[in-house]
C-alpha cells in the first residue's frame, strides 16, 4: 500500500476524493494484500464504481437535511491496517485490548485493532455445530460460498458512504449460525481504533440461518482518546443482518469513538418469515454520530425492534435515521430511542414507518424520547408514517423535555440531593434500553459509560 | 410540656401568585398526632407540599420550624435529612429506578452514612413483613405500575424505613379499601412514638378511626377555623364542612 503518499496527497483538502484510478488501484492492492478471492475484489470494485456514480448528498434528502454536513468529511481513503509486519509506531501499545469492553462469558470473539486481528476464539461446542465468527477477509477465503451468497444481500448501497464502505473496508467480521443452531452466550466483535491513524471503514456481516439463534455484541472504542487531532477522522460501519425464517438475531452495538471522529453507520436487517431481530445501539463518543438503521420485512410474520440509547455532551451531534419497512403480512416492528443531552449537544431522530400495500396486519410503533439537561441542548425527533395498507396498527410518539420536576421532588423529599436525584432519574430513563442488551457485562459497560458521559466536561477520560 | 417539635407559624403560601394558605399556625409536640381536615380546595395539598418545599409553592410569609430551626430556606432534601417526611397523595412513578436502590439511598441520606447491606436487608424485610408486602415488591420500579393501594403502602414503607421526626400524611387514606386502610393505619401506629409527631391531612374521618388524633383542626380557605379533640372529627362526619364554610363566609361579609 502507498498509504503515506495517499495521506500526503489528500491532506489540506479533506473533502477531495482520490482520483478514481488511484482509488481503483488502492482497492486492488488492499484486496491482494488480504489474499482475497477474485470475486471479492470484483465485489469491491463494483461497489467502488457505484460509489463513484453517486452524489454524497444534495442536502434536500430527509436523511441529510438536518445533519451538520460541514462536520462530515466527504472523502474516500483506504484506512491504515497496522499489521505486525508494518512496524508502525503504535503497533505494540495497540495490542492492549480496551478494558472497558473486555467480555466475561462469551461463545466467541473477534478483536481487532486498526484492522489487525488481536484475538479470536470460539467455544468448542459452537465450533462443532458450525458457528462461525472470524474476520471477514478470512471468512472470504475459508467460507467463500457463504460470503458470496450473503455479502450485500440486504440490497444495493444506500448512498455514497455505504457504497464506499463495501469497497474500502479494511476490517470486518463474519458471524454465522447454521440452521437450527442456538448459540446461548453472546458473540463479541471488539474494535479498537487509533484515531490518529485516520479514516476507517468497517464491514459486519451476520447471518442467522433458519431457526437459529445468536447474539452479537459490537464494541467500538478509540485508543488515545485524549490526543488532539489535526483533522476529523471518518469512520464508517456497514452492518448487514440476515435473519432467515424463524431465526432470532440480536445485535447490540456500543461505541465510544474519539471525540473528534465523524462516525456514520449503516445497519440493515432483513427479517425473514417469523424471524426476530433486535438491534440495540448505544452511542457515547464521536463528534458527530449518524446512525442509519433499517428493518426490512418482506416476509410474513416476523418481529423487529430498534433500541437506541445515547448520552450527548459538549457539542456532539447524534442522529438516528431509521426505517421500518413492511412489505410482508402481519409483521411487527417497534422502535424506541432514548437520549440524554447535556451542554450544547444536539440530537435528531428521523424515523420512517413505511407500509407497502401488501403489508396488511402490520403492527408498527415508534417512540422517541429526549431528555434535555441543559439549556443549550436540543433535540428534534421526527416520526413519519407512510402507510399504503388499510388494515394496520401504527403508533408514534416523540418527546423532548427536561427531567420531570415531580420526579426530582419525590426523590429530594426522601433526602436525596438534587444532583444525585437527577442522575438517578436519567439512568432510570436509559435503563429500559440498556436492560435489553443481551449480556450482563455489556449492560454494566453501558452503565459505566453513561456515568462517565454525565460527568461534567473535563472530568471525562 | 415538652418543647415543640414542629411549628407552623402564620404560614402563607402562594401558587402562581394566588394565595392559598393564609396565615396558618399549628404546633406539634413530640408524641402528638394532629389531623387537619378540610373540604376540597381548602388548601390541604398546598399545605402538605409547601411544608416539604415543593418548588411550585412559594412561601410568602410566616415560618416553618423543625426542632426550633427554620426550614423555610432549606431545599426539600435538606428538610428530609433533618427529619421531615411527606407521604404523598399521588406518589410519582420513576421508571427505571428500582425501589430497592432508591430506598437504600434514601435511608443512607437520612442517616448521613451508607447503611450496610446486611442491616438494610434485615430492616427492609422487617418493615415489608409488617405491611404484609411481598419481598419482590422492592424489585419493581418506584411507584411504576403500582395500584393505588400499593402506592400508599410504599409510602408507609418509606415512613417505617426513614424514621422521620415529623410525618406529614397527605390524604393517605384516599383510594384505599378497608383492608388496606387497616394495614396502612397499623403501619402509621407502629411508627408513632413519644419522640415523633404525625400530621394527618385528610378529607374524611375514616382513617381517624384507626389512627387516634390528639388534636383535630378544620381547614377552610387556607386557615384553621376551629380546633378541638377527636370529637371534632365526629362532628364533621355528622354535620359536614358546611357549617364551618358558612361561618367563614359570614365572617368575610361582616368584615
Amino acid at each position: 500500500m502507498t498509504q503515506a503518499t495517499m495521506d500526503a496527497e489528500s491532506a489540506g483538502r479533506p473533502d477531495a476524493d482520490l482520483k478514481p484510478d488511484d482509488l481503483r488501484a488502492q482497492v486492488s492492492a488492499l484486496s491482494r494484500s488480504n489474499s482475497e478471492p477474485d470475486w471479492l475484489l470484483a465485489f469491491r470494485l463494483a461497489s467502488l464504481e457505484q460509489a463513484l456514480g453517486m452524489e454524497w448528498w444534495t442536502g434536500q434528502e430527509e436523511s441529510w437535511r438536518r445533519t451538520p454536513r460541514e462536520r462530515l468529511p466527504r472523502r474516500a481513503r483506504v484506512g491504515q491496517v497496522r499489521g505486525p509486519a508494518d512496524g508502525s509506531a503504535n503497533g505494540t501499545a495497540a495490542i492492549v485490548p480496551s478494558h472497558v469492553f473486555a467480555p466475561d462469558a462469551h461463545a466467541g470473539l473477534v478483536q481487532q485493532y486498526d484492522g489487525r486481528l488481536v484475538a479470536s476464539d470460539l467455544e468448542e461446542q459452537a465450533a462443532t455445530e458450525g458457528v462461525i465468527i472470524m474476520p471477514l477477509s478470512t471468512a472470504a477465503r475459508e467460507h467463500p460460498a457463504l460470503i458470496q451468497e450473503w455479502l450485500g444481500a440486504v440490497g444495493p448501497p444506500q448512498d455514497r458512504y455505504d457504497a464506499y464502505g463495501r469497497a474500502l473496508w479494511t476490517q470486518g467480521v463474519f458471524v454465522y449460525a447454521p440452521r437450527g443452531v442456538v448459540v446461548n452466550e453472546p458473540l463479541f466483535y471488539l474494535v479498537t481504533q487509533d484515531a490518529t491513524a485516520g479514516d476507517h471503514w468497517h464491514y459486519t456481516l451476520v447471518v442467522a440461518e433458519r431457526e437459529s439463534q445468536l447474539s452479537l455484541i459490537d464494541g467500538g472504542d478509540a485508543d488515545d482518546r485524549r490526543v488532539e487531532l489535526d483533522e476529523t477522522p471518518l469512520l464508517h460501519a456497514s452492518v448487514e443482518l440476515i435473519a432467515e425464517d424463524g431465526s432470532n438475531l440480536r445485535f447490540a452495538s456500543v461505541q465510544r469513538w474519539h471525540r473528534q471522529t465523524a462516525a456514520i453507520s449503516t445497519t440493515r436487517a432483513r427479517v425473514g418469515r417469523d424471524a426476530s431481530v433486535h438491534v440495540t445501539t448505544a452511542a457515547f463518543g464521536a463528534d458527530l454520530d449518524k446512525q442509519r438503521i433499517d428493518l426490512d420485512f418482506s416476509q410474513s410474520g416476523g418481529y423487529g425492534e430498534i433500541r437506541g440509547l445515547f448520552v450527548g455532551d459538549g457539542n456532539q451531534h447524534i442522529e438516528h435515521i431509521t426505517r421500518q419497512h413492511h412489505q410482508g403480512v402481519g409483521a411487527t416492528s417497534d422502535l424506541l430511542i432514548r437520549g440524554v443531552l447535556t451542554d450544547e449537544s444536539q440530537a435528531v431522530q428521523y424515523g420512517l414507518i413505511r407500509i407497502e400495500p401488501e403489508g396488511q396486519q402490520t403492527n408498527a410503533h415508534q417512540t422517541m424520547r429526549n431528555l434535555l439537561l441543559d439549556d443549550g441542548a436540543g433535540a428534534d425527533p421526527i416520526p413519519m408514517l407512510e402507510i399504503e395498507a388499510d388494515d394496520v396498527k401504527c403508533s408514534h410518539a416523540a418527546a423532548v423535555g427536561p427531567v420531570d420536576p415531580d420526579q426530582l421532588f419525590y426523590l429530594q423529599a426522601r433526602g436525596i440531593p438534587p444532583s444525585v436525584a437527577e442522575r438517578m432519574v436519567v439512568r432510570g430513563f436509559l435503563s429500559e434500553i440498556a436492560d435489553g442488551v443481551p449480556d450482563e457485562h455489556m449492560r454494566d459497560v453501558i452503565d459505566e459509560l453513561v456515568e462517565i458521559q454525565l460527568e461534567p466536561a473535563g472530568a471525562t477520560t | 410540656m415538652p418543647p415543640p417539635l414542629f411549628e407552623i407559624d402564620k404560614l402563607q403560601v402562594a401558587v402562581e401568585d394566588k394565595q392559598i394558605v393564609n396565615g396558618l399556625s399549628l404546633t406539634l409536640r413530640p408524641g402528638e398526632v394532629h389531623a387537619i381536615m378540610g373540604p376540597n380546595g381548602s388548601g390541604k395539598s398546598t399545605l402538605a407540599n409547601s411544608l416539604m418545599g415543593h418548588p411550585r409553592y412559594t412561601i410568602t410569609g410566616g415560618d416553618i420550624r423543625l426542632q426550633g430551626e427554620s426550614v423555610v430556606e432549606m431545599p426539600p432534601d435538606e428538610r428530609a435529612r433533618a427529619g421531615l417526611f411527606l407521604a404523598f397523595q399521588y406518589p410519582t412513578d420513576i421508571p427505571g429506578v428500582s425501589m430497592i436502590n432508591f430506598l437504600r439511598r434514601a435511608i443512607s441520606a437520612r442517616r448521613g452514612e451508607e447503611i450496610p447491606v446486611r442491616e438494610y436487608r434485615q430492616l427492609l424485610n422487617e418493615v415489608l413483613g409488617r405491611l404484609q408486602m411481598d419481598e419482590q415488591f422492592v424489585r419493581r420500579y418506584v411507584n411504576d405500575g403500582f395500584s393505588g393501594g400499593e402506592k400508599k403502602r410504599a409510602e408507609i414503607l418509606q415512613l417505617g424505613l426513614l424514621q422521620p421526626l415529623v410525618a406529614v400524611m397527605d390524604e393517605t387514606d384516599s383510594g384505599l379499601d378497608i383492608d388496606a386502610l387497616r394495614i396502612v393505619s397499623e403501619g402509621i401506629n407502629t411508627f408513632h412514638s413519644d419522640d415523633n409527631a404525625i400530621l394527618l391531612i385528610t378529607h374524611y374521618q375514616r382513617i381517624l378511626r384507626y389512627v387516634q388524633p390528639d388534636h383535630v383542626h378544620v381547614l377552610i380557605d387556607g386557615q384553621i377555623v376551629e380546633s378541638g379533640d377527636a370529637s371534632l372529627a365526629e362532628r364533621l362526619e355528622r354535620d359536614g364542612y358546611e357549617p364551618f364554610m358558612e361561618r367563614t363566609k359570614a365572617e368575610v361579609l361582616s368584615s
